[in-house]
């Protein structure tokens, strides 16, 4: 009984981030694009960069790969370049947790903020240039600012969910 | 400072290269691997094509079946809701209806009216074909705003075809699969359709602009005001040919359009709530209009030649007129003249018939004079011949003329 309550625990731990992602991506509920005019965040990007920054192993590159492709599939947008964001997302986060010895959360929360507005910047360049797409710059502009809001709230939930839920430290 | 930059370096070197314990591939990997995808995805071979495809189908299906237990809430929550609104709806619906079917016999004919007009101008479409989809993701992207069909180029959907919902405009087909296809609304920033705005009839480009606002491009509000304050209807114009004419999108608020500086659009139809639709194609009936064409043609030709022989006769007699018209005059003229000479002749003639009667006269009395010279006292009555006849009687007349009295024979 312990032992599949301990396999059930390391499952939830191990994949539940990658559960959310997928749902989060495949879902018709999407937060980049909800009902109200001055509102809207990206989650994926909050997930990831928790996930990456936290985590030994994080999500998984490969997960992160196919969920950015699927991501392009159901938004329409070409394939690859939310991979692409997703993965250098990662990468900033991996990099950070690297050069970090003591973790410091407005030091995360500052470095959240300005790579989210790289990768946005790519996104927005690739699909400027070569595609020839209008970009409404305000909608992505309060996209980012309460992506960079909220990622606070979602990182004390993750931390409750990871540490009271799933009781890992 | 070296030793810094060596960290930085380290630090990148771990990020990119490094796999973790459950990690098959390196980040590196991945996102050379995605770069391909991105440039991979640009060009157009018939693989990659094939491939997008195949995978878009697999991803639309999952994103399907991840949306069920969303929708089943969603569905449940619009159930409730609506019920509450049923009996308001079906006041004011039945009200509705009443001022409708009034109005049914007059749009009835003005649209045969119309369709004889659009017609005679050649701008007459028929649905070519058209299929019913369902939604199967209504996925709001911050770049596209469209939705995901469960129909695609295995049901004849084509790139280009139009989807509505009910009889409103809704969006296009950009992109189409073997199951599947994708709609672009109205409603995205990209989404360009040539409208008029009824019934002041002014040429517009909508894009969209919020999930229920449409804006419309090279416009002013201060255009809109209109005298009789009239409710501004937005139709597709036909400009361009992409969409048909006519198909309803939505109606302008005036007092929003005047404060906001721009004009704005308010959609029919709800683009969050849509879930069955239909893709439609158009074509000019060509066929019929064919058959009928070449069969009135015909008749026109037939009529044509024969109204030009008709013309000739027309100008040969038209000819023949004239010339008669001249003889007729001539004719006229002469007779005229001949009438005159008539009346001259008689005249002539009557004077001559006097003179001779005068004549006559004037020799019977001369042969009178010279016979009663000699025969005279042979007819006067005296007293020896009592029987016989005065002077200056038509007895003693006849009597001379007669050379004497005539004696009785037995």
């Amino acid at each position: 009984m312990i032992n599949s309550n301990t396999n059930i625990n390391s499952f939830l731990y191990r994949y539940s981030p990658v559960i959310l992602l997928f749902i989060s991506i495949l879902n018709e509920i999407d937060f980049n694009n909800l009902e109200f005019r001055y509102f809207s965040f990206n989650f994926a990007y909050i997930l990831i960069f928790y996930y990456s920054l936290k985590r030994e192993n994080g999500i998984g590159y490969i997960f992160i790969f196919f969920a950015g492709l699927f991501n392009d599939v159901v938004n329409g947008t070409p394939m690859g370049i939310s991979s692409l964001c997703y993965l250098l997302l990662c990468a900033a986060a991996v990099y950070l947790r690297n050069i970090t010895l003591r973790p410091n959360l407005i030091k995360d929360w500052i470095f959240f903020l300005v790579t989210i507005s790289i990768l946005n910047f790519i996104t927005f360049t690739y699909l400027i240039l070569f595609l020839d797409y209008e970009v409404d710059y305000f909608d992505q502009i309060i996209n980012i600012m309460f992506t960079f809001i909220l990622y606070l709230i979602f990182l004390y939930l993750f931390k409750f969910y990871d540490n009271v839920i799933l009781g890992r430290h | 400072m070296e030793a810094s930059r060596d960290d930085f370096v380290i630090a990148i070197r771990s990020a990119f290269l490094r796999k973790g314990n459950q990690q098959k591939f390196s980040l590196l990997s991945l996102i050379l691997f995605s770069i391909l995808f991105l440039v991979l995805g640009s060009l157009n071979f018939k693989i990659i094509k094939f491939n997008k495809t195949v995978i878009k189908e697999i991803i639309y299906m999952s994103s399907f079946i991840v949306s069920v237990p969303e929708n089943i809430v969603k569905k449940s929550f619009n159930k409730v809701s609506g019920h509450f609104e049923y009996y308001n709806d079906y006041q004011v619906t039945k009200n509705e209806l009443e001022k409708l079917k009034n109005k049914d016999l007059t749009k009835k004919i003005l649209t045969f009216e119309n369709i004889e007009l659009k017609k005679l101008i050649d701008d007459y479409f028929v649905e070519d074909s058209q299929a019913y989809a369902k939604v199967l993701t209504d996925k709001k992207s911050p770049f596209l705003r469209s939705i995901v069909i469960n129909k695609g180029s295995k049901n004849s959907v084509k790139a280009g075809m139009i989807v509505y919902d009910g009889l409103y405009l809704i969006g296009k087909v950009v992109e189409v699969n073997f199951l599947t296809s994708r709609v672009l609304l109205i409603s995205d920033i990209n989404s360009k359709v040539p409208v008029t705005i009824q019934p002041l009839n002014i040429q517009a480009i909508m894009s969209g602009s919020d999930k229920r606002k449409g804006k419309l491009q090279y416009i002013q509000g201060e255009k809109l005001i209109n005298k009789d304050n009239q409710e501004l209807i937005v139709v597709t114009s036909g400009s361009g040919g992409i969409f048909k004419s006519g198909i309803p999108i939505g109606k302008i608020n005036l007092a929003e359009t005047l404060d906001n500086d721009e004009v704005i659009v308010n959609f029919y139809r709800d683009f969050s709530q849509l879930k069955y639709v239909k893709v439609s194609s158009y074509a000019k009936n060509s066929n019929d209009l064919d058959q009928s064409n070449k069969k009135t043609f015909k008749k026109n030709n037939d009529q044509i030649i024969e109204l030009n022989n008709q013309l000739g006769d027309i100008k040969a007699l038209q000819q023949q007129k004239i010339v008669s018209n001249e003889v007729r005059i001539k004719l006229e003229l002469e007779n005229k003249q001949l009438k005159i000479d008539l009346i001259n002749t008689q005249k002539k003639l009557t004077e001559q018939n006097t003179k001779i009667e005068n004549n006559k006269d004037k020799k019977e009395n001369i042969k009178f004079l010279e016979l009663n010279l000699i025969y005279g006292h042979k007819c006067t009555r005296n007293f020896f011949n009592p029987n016989l006849y005065k002077i200056n009687t038509d007895e003693y007349r006849t009597c001379v003329f007669n050379k004497g009295p005539i004696r009785k024979t037995r």
